[in-house]
């Protein structure tokens, strides 16, 4: 048995496991019957019916007409590894009664969360994606504490960087310029709530 | 012509020739140009990204201003095939065929105006079909149980699947995937929150917005920066926009034809705008001497041009019918009007006949501004082609981000639209195509609720599916589509048509 196409094979891995997981998830919850259905039943069914698919074409991947490598896309497991591990760790350790009213471990908590995402967006694909995902992930979480303006310069530099040829001197105007754009159009005439500046 | 269409017109027109909503209209027909003409982002990635914009809107200006974008951004993609061979979505793929060709002989000015004009035609047909067909086909609906309504959800679904390019299989599991992510959050017959991990920003079920913008947004843009956009466009060659008297000869009848099978195809579930100029192409292909097709043939643009407008307006009859969405730019646009409060289905018409027929009535106004506005307009649309790559995404990651943050405020959402990002980029990588997933999404917790309804009146007797005559139409029409795209020689010319 010889892999032949490698999207496939990725590709029925993904849907099994995303069907799978669809369905031992749904077993905490109510089955019903089928007159009145419970919350269980219908995605355990399109689970069921997910990782057939999945199946089907997993195995499709090894008599496909269609060649493919098996490397469809660069992959480091040990990055994903790591953050399941991180994941793990931050979802199991850190109980909600322990965290009322304990700032320091919220924090470290949210830390160790974001640290465990970043080490799966890295785990594929090329560095641009990690980069641009990175930006979008750190102006969700800066726009309120930051304000717009660093928030806007902070997305723009870091997704700058992903691309192929960086030149600083064109990015600090883009950067400003956006930053000049947003605080007008967004904020001064769309009237969405952001604050400009830290701590306002 | 009956005096209750003069009369709905009449409603509409009074409504959408409002100053306000003409200016909405007029906004967002150029706002979709400037966005649609930037490489690489599509008509769903424009509406996605603004969205927000119509947020603080009335709800009848709010769904003027999103058809203008749509129209606008559609109009905008087409500009970008013929001067940069670069389709801004699947639609605009046959456009760059014949439209890039005619731009490197120096005549990218009449194929782009002969693209205006065949759109506006359509435009001004699609919009008469719509308002002789939606009001008889809405009567129909308002007689739909859930049976029918969850028959006529796998119809939608399986057309859907059946146009989308690549493998049948990982388009349904696509579909299904997209069923179950529309799944997570609360239920709402008992309450449970489902898939949510514990955390409360689930609870409420995954923005459409952040699925849309993370798969179509980021994830073209990450595929783009892998490739190394390289491109060659034509910006100095534009001159004379008036095609000669040639070319309106030879094109008028394609644009005729390109009309007519757009107006019909856009009406199918699944079908709209893709499925139309696809269509449209092969047919005069067939017609006319082939050997100048793929070298310039104006026939070639006109075309597929006119037929991916009327599709893309006629697309809105099953939406404002049925609240079933035909295709992935419609699911935005009911998650457009539930967010603005409205659930489309039949009773829009009744019980909002302003802002039924003033929809339908700003669409040919959208397609009359989208006319003037860009023929004069088109020099500046083309400079725009030539800002570089490199300054153009990251402004674009930005409003994406600010659009998503703006839906509620919430950093959580603008992490999870960049996990769909990362999902976004194995998809493609791994030959899947993404539009189905969007369309499941849309029509998951609707096609549950329809499915439990249904079987709790029928006492779980699932047979009730086939023995109510409408029902039993539809899902045998679905299974119908499905044997026959599975036939082998079918299989083959859809696997050619999608090489092409």
């Amino acid at each position: 048995m010889q892999i032949r196409n490698g999207r496939d094979f990725w590709a029925g891995l993904m849907f099994m496991g995303f069907g799978l997981w669809f369905m031992v998830v749904s077993q905490n919850y109510p089955m019903g019957s089928a007159v009145r259905m419970g919350p269980a039943y219908f995605p355990t069914v399109l689970g069921g019916m997910l990782a057939v698919l999945g199946a089907m074409v997993f195995f499709r991947a090894f008599v496909s007409k269609f060649a493919h490598p098996l490397k469809v896309f660069t992959f480091r497991p040990l990055l994903l590894v790591a953050a399941i591990v991180v994941g793990g760790a931050t979802y199991f350790y850190f109980a909600e009664s322990q965290l009322k009213g304990a700032p320091m471990l919220q924090i470290l908590q949210s830390a160790l969360a974001g640290l465990s995402l970043f080490l799966f967006i890295g785990a594929f694909g090329p560095r641009s994606m990690f980069l641009i995902l990175l930006g979008v992930v750190i102006f969700g979480y800066a726009l309120k504490p930051l304000g717009l303006v660093l928030a806007t310069v902070i997305l723009i530099v870091i997704s700058a960087l992903a691309g192929h040829d960086f030149r600083k001197k064109e990015i600090v105007i883009l950067a400003v310029i956006l930053a000049l754009f947003g605080v007008l159009v967004f904020v001064k005439g769309l009237g969405l709530p952001f604050n400009l500046w830290p701590g306002e | 012509m009956d005096f209750a269409l003069i009369h709905n017109l009449g409603i509409g027109f009074g409504v959408a020739l409002s100053l306000q909503n003409l200016m909405y209209c007029f906004f967002g027909v150029l706002l979709g140009t400037l966005i649609g003409v930037l490489p690489g982002i599509g008509p769903l990635a424009t509406i996605a990204m603004l969205l927000p914009v119509t947020f603080n809107l009335s709800p009848i200006s709010a769904l003027i201003m999103l058809a203008g974008i749509y129209y606008g951004a559609q109009y905008g993609g087409s500009t970008t095939a013929i001067l940069v061979n670069i389709p801004g979505e699947a639609s605009s793929v046959i456009t760059c065929l014949d439209g890039y060709q005619m731009a490197r002989q120096g005549r990218a000015g009449p194929a782009l105006a002969i693209a205006a004009m065949g759109s506006f035609f359509a435009g001004c047909v699609a919009t008469v079909v719509i308002a002789l067909f939606a009001p008889p086909l809405a009567e129909v609906a308002l007689k739909f149980g859930p049976a029918e309504y969850f028959s006529l959800m796998v119809l939608g679904l399986v057309g859907a699947t059946v146009l989308a390019r690549g493998s049948l299989v990982k388009a349904i599991a696509m579909t299904i995937l997209g069923l179950l992510m529309g799944l997570v959050g609360t239920d709402v017959n008992s309450g449970i929150a489902r898939f949510a991990f514990g955390l409360s920003e689930l609870s409420d079920g995954i923005g459409f917005v952040i699925v849309a913008m993370g798969l179509f947004g980021f994830a073209e843009i990450i595929i783009n920066l892998e490739q190394g956009a390289s491109r060659e466009v034509f910006v100095n060659k534009v001159t004379g926009l008036m095609p000669t008297w040639k070319d309106l000869k030879s094109s008028s009848g394609a644009i005729l034809r390109g009309t007519a099978i757009g107006s019909m195809l856009g009406i199918l579930p699944g079908g709209g705008a893709l499925l139309s100029s696809f269509a449209a192409y092969t047919l005069e292909k067939k017609i006319g001497d082939p050997s100048n097709f793929g070298k310039g043939e104006i026939r070639g643009v006109a075309a597929p041009e006119s037929a991916n407008n009327a599709g893309a307006q006629t697309s809105f009859i099953p939406l404002l019918t049925l609240g079933i969405p035909s295709n992935p730019v419609m699911a935005l646009m009911i998650g457009a009007m539930m967010i603005q409060g409205i659930a489309p289905g039949p009773q829009v018409m009744t019980e909002r006949p302003e802002l039924f027929w003033g929809m339908i009535t700003s669409m040919w106004i959208g397609n009359l501004l989208l006319v003037i506005l860009n023929l004069p307009l088109i020099g500046m649309w083309v400079k725009l082609l030539t800002v570089p790559y490199r300054l153009l995404y990251p402004s674009i990651v930005l409003f994406c981000c600010v659009g998503v943050y703006s839906l509620s405020n919430q950093p959580f959402d603008v992490m999870l639209t960049a996990v769909y990002g990362l999902l976004g980029y194995i998809f493609v990588k791994l030959e899947c195509e993404p539009a189905p997933l969007i369309l499941g999404f849309i029509l998951g917790p609707l096609m549950e609720e329809n499915l439990r309804r249904a079987m709790l009146l029928s006492r779980g007797d699932p047979s009730v599916f086939f023995t109510k005559p409408i029902s039993g139409v539809l899902l045998g029409a679905a299974i119908l589509l499905l044997l026959i795209t599975l036939a082998p020689a079918v299989r083959k010319t859809r696997e050619e048509a999608f090489v092409e």
